[in-house]
């Protein structure tokens, strides 16, 4: 029965939760105060976990929270109950666009979206630079990866593997940086 | 492609995808436009601005929406299974001792070092991005209102991308019927 409303409650999730994976936290808030399966505490715990792990956060604390609930197969169960919505929604809109991709609709909404899509992603680097702007560390780090990459483009993991050996770096001696 | 092919390269991104889903856009780049050739950059751009307009997580709709256009239907579920790869066994073998480490300064300096390169990254993003468009008046006035509605009105995503395309197919529509 668990099994079920495990199915159930992550499809909502799916289904429901738009601008990811943090959007997905009242949701299983609610399913905390409702089923009792974990407590707001191991909640917390759960999104700490999430992030720092790979893959994308909302996807992370669905296998978490359903392995809290009910074991392995609950954390299987969470996971592909949240993304089934969506995977029926790619394939559908995928068809439609195919379909009318020479409809007038269709290749105008798509020709607007190139500069909205700019925009939101132009958005979210303000967003995210905007906190660290203070932060003089920080913004070496940045200056240095950017430097780097301007002249030639190098894998992304490329980037994530070497920041995160700075870091470990600038933990080990803060007193060389001040 | 064979679909296993397909499968490898979503563990491999599902592997890497550290520091929030908005990576997914420069890995997705990296790994089907720059080193396959199997996308074009445009697909990708579009796929991105789909993936916030759709219910769900982001990354794994853009994973399903590549996925499906190189291999159909099996090729979404290639893409929703290979990219949770990683992710679920990292949390279902390893949440226990993750925890543990939540508070490590160590682990605390390399995530701080991730947050960093994840801000280049998508500083890169936006300069490839805005280097492939063609510009016309049109994309920058859509592009500049899209950002002003982002920055001062705090809409969402969802809402933004829903009104501009919508007063973009109404403006298109309008002048089309002036010509």
């Amino acid at each position: 029965m668990i099994y079920l409303h495990l199915f159930l409650e992550f499809f909502k999730i799916g289904l429901f939760s738009f601008g990811g994976g943090y959007a997905t936290i009242p949701f299983l808030y609610h399913i905390s105060e409702v089923y009792r399966w974990y407590s707001l505490d191991e909640l917390t715990q759960m999104v700490a976990v999430a992030s720092i792990t790979p893959g994308p956060v909302g996807i992370n604390v669905a296998t978490y929270a359903g392995l809290k609930s009910a074991g392995i197969i609950g954390a299987a169960l969470a996971t592909s109950a949240e993304m089934l919505p969506s995977f029926f929604l790619v394939i559908i809109v995928s068809k439609l666009l195919r379909k009318f991709s020479d409809n007038f609709y269709v290749k105008s909404a798509i020709e607007t979206l190139k500069p909205i899509s700019g925009a939101l992603l132009t958005s979210v680097a303000i967003g995210l630079l905007k906190p660290e702007i203070r932060d003089v560390k920080a913004m070496v780090l940045l200056g240095i990866l950017l430097l780097i990459s301007w002249k030639s483009k190098k894998d992304p993991l490329f980037y994530i593997i070497i920041a995160a050996i700075a870091g470990v770096f600038v933990t080990f001696f803060p007193a060389l940086l001040l | 492609m064979p679909l296993f092919k397909l499968f490898l390269i979503f563990v491999k991104i599902g592997a890497i995808l550290l520091g929030g889903g908005y990576v997914i856009l420069p890995i997705m780049t990296n790994e089907f436009v720059d080193k396959r050739n199997l996308v074009s950059h445009d697909d990708i751009i579009d796929y991105f601005a789909l993936s916030q307009s759709l219910p769900g997580i982001i990354a794994a709709n853009m994973s399903m929406f590549i996925g499906y256009k190189l291999k159909g239907k099996w090729g979404a579920l290639a893409a929703m299974i290979g990219v949770t790869f990683v992710p679920f066994w990292c949390i279902v073998l390893l949440a226990s001792i993750i925890g543990a480490l939540v508070n490590n300064s160590y682990v605390q300096g390399a995530l701080w070092g991730v947050g960093v390169a994840v801000i280049a990254l998508i500083i890169l993003t936006v300069r490839e991005m805005w280097q492939k468009s063609t510009r016309s008046a049109y994309f920058y006035a859509i592009f500049v209102l899209t950002l002003l509605t982002l920055l001062v009105f705090k809409l969402s995503p969802i809402q933004t991308i829903l009104m501009f395309s919508i007063l973009g197919v109404v403006y298109k529509r309008l002048w089309e019927a002036k010509q």
